[in-house]
């Protein structure tokens, strides 16, 4: 086994392996973007991956659903950054995207909820009760579905950075 | 608007004999209103059945949580004003996201339960999926390797191709075909983890890069269409009760101009001598055991039939003899006393044979062994080559 290298936080450091830049504006001028992208980087990013075609069918599940988030935006401007990296069996995607914010701290507040023990239980009355998912039911399902950890980040201007790592390799049906 | 746009992505069909309502592709709408004539269909489905409606998601590819939320509602409603109905969930081992997500169903209603649809559509390929026959396995393919290499270049096989083999096994086709041929990328799929699990150890014990070995239903493929220079199946069409849903697939995904290489056996033609009358009547036996679990091991010359109707063109026909006299004859008799254990054992005995015809069953193995080792003796092992070119 190679020497596993530890970023500047004191986790492991992630190799990146792809990133897509587009214009907020041109992103959100088609809702088919969040799945031309999600599965394009899917397909680029699983053909490693033990089980290329079962890899990538979750990635671009999960994936598609931050970049359904991130179209939702109420902010005009700016810059859509998507970027991929890994390490072993988890996958990261970085997902950069401006927003106001008061939107800002809606997501801070739904990823904190996320880590909660009873995410599951707050997803399946979503699913039962709601009539359309919201937002952070969207982040919960990352969590109880694909075993995903999520966490903000600060961005530069206004944008926020969604942070999530996916154990795509280990998860069984 | 592009051509994409115009694709229809997924589709919802509602199947009355069987009360299934079944969606599939990819189901990633913006508003619920782009779903309307699907949920409508459901709704009117359930309005019609009795006892149990069947959901099949097998071949959903994709669903964004926004459809899924939909589709769960109006399950969920139902289960709720009609306790009477129950739900199951079809869903496939394949797919990966699908009986994680659906699975969450049946812990909000009782009443709806997902099935992981497996096996069921291969009646006997239990026998040779699974267990102690991977040493077998890679000795067949390396007598059967010696005439395929020589034999694949006419069938469209050839240096930087995309190639998929289909029903892969344990990989060892793919690993030759990659030393020899060096095609460009290699997709290898089964059904079987466990000689998933072994080619992919191999690949990494030995270095080998190029080969993707993917799960997968050989019927329903989550492989994208059209993008195979060369799609290759052997010694398989021959174990599923219906090679044509099969064809259909590896014709889906081969390229226009490209071909699909089949092999295949006629399990009765195996001969030898001596004892040729023995070694007949065993082998006529398999075929008719094989047949009794809906697997056609006569399947080799009705190869040019199956590709006909599945739609190629220019056809190629092939057929080679695996003797006893083309390496090793050990390695031959090996493989005939492996066949003995299975079908001779097993599969006779779930079939319900008796102990005389067992014996008797046995003794044409033993025949043709002994055929094989015989320094006189010749034992031959009959296989059928077929190609066909998807139009352009």
């Amino acid at each position: 086994m190679g020497p596993v290298h530890h970023d500047l936080a004191g986790g492991p450091a992630f190799e990146p392996m792809i990133q897509i830049d587009m214009e907020i504006k041109a992103f959100v001028s088609a809702w088919r973007h969040c799945d031309y992208v999600s599965t394009y980087m899917a397909r680029m990013i699983s053909q490693n991956r033990s089980d290329s075609v079962r890899h990538s069918s979750l990635f671009s599940s999960a994936f598609n659903e931050l970049l359904e988030v991130a179209f939702r935006t109420r902010h005009a401007d700016g810059e859509l950054a998507c970027r991929v990296s890994r390490h072993g069996a988890t996958d990261r995607i970085e997902l950069i995207f401006p927003c106001v914010p008061e939107e800002r701290r809606f997501y801070e507040e739904a990823v904190s909820q996320v880590a909660g023990i009873e995410a599951r239980e707050r997803y399946l009355n979503s699913v039962s009760g709601d009539l359309a998912p919201s937002r952070e039911i969207v982040l919960l399902e990352l969590a109880v579905d694909y075993n995903a950890t999520l966490r903000v980040e600060d961005a530069d201007g206004d944008a926020i950075k969604l942070v999530v790592d996916l154990p795509l390799e280990g998860l069984r049906n | 608007m592009s051509p994409y746009d115009l694709l229809p992505r997924f589709k919802a069909q509602y199947d009355a004999n069987n009360q299934e309502f079944s969606i599939s592709g990819v189901v990633r709408p913006q508003a619920i209103d782009e779903l309307g004539p699907s949920i409508a269909l459901l709704r009117d489905a359930i309005g019609r059945v009795r006892g149990v409606l069947y959901v099949n998601v097998r071949r959903l590819t994709q669903m964004n949580n926004a459809a899924f939320h939909a589709f769960s509602r109006i399950i969920i409603d139902a289960c709720r004003a009609r306790p009477d109905l129950k739900f199951v969930v079809i869903t496939s081992s394949v797919v990966g996201w699908t009986s994680r997500k659906f699975g969450r169903l049946s812990g909000i209603e009782p009443n709806i339960t997902v099935e992981e649809y497996d096996s069921e559509f291969y009646p006997g390929q239990g026998f040779l999926e699974e267990g102690g026959f991977v040493p077998i396995l890679r000795t067949q393919t390396k007598m059967t390797w010696r005439h395929e290499r020589a034999i694949l270049p006419r069938h469209g096989m050839r240096p930087g191709i995309v190639m998929a083999d289909i029903c892969c096994g344990i990989g060892d086709f793919a690993v030759l075909v990659q030393k020899e041929f060096q095609p460009s990328r290699i997709v290898a799929l089964d059904h079987s983890i466990s000689s998933l699990d072994y080619a992919r150890r191999v690949m990494r014990e030995f270095d080998i890069r190029g080969i993707e070995y993917t799960y997968g239903d050989a019927s329903e493929m989550l492989l994208d269409e059209a993008q195979f220079d060369l799609v290759t199946c052997r010694h398989s069409l021959q174990i599923f009760n219906r090679p044509e849903l099969i064809l259909k697939e590896l014709y889906r995904i081969c390229k226009p101009g490209g071909r699909v290489y089949i092999t295949n056996e006629k399990n009765s033609h195996c001969l030898g001598e001596p004892r040729a009358e023995s070694i007949r009547w065993t082998y006529n036996e398999v075929a008719k055991l094989f047949g009794h679990f809906e697997m056609d091991v006569e399947l080799g010359p009705k190869s040019r039939r199956y590709l006909i109707e599945a739609g190629f063109e220019d056809i190629r026909v092939e057929t080679f003899m695996v003797t006893n006299l083309d390496g090793d004859s050990q390695d031959f008799a090996d493989v005939i006393a492996a066949w003995a254990d299975v079908y001779a054992g097993e599969m006779a005995s779930k079939r319900g044979d008796c102990p005389e015809f067992v014996a008797r069953f046995r003794q044409g193995f033993q025949d043709h062994i002994f055929a094989a080792l015989h320094p006189k003796g010749y034992a031959g092992w009959p296989i059928w080559v077929a190609s066909g070119r998807r139009p352009q």
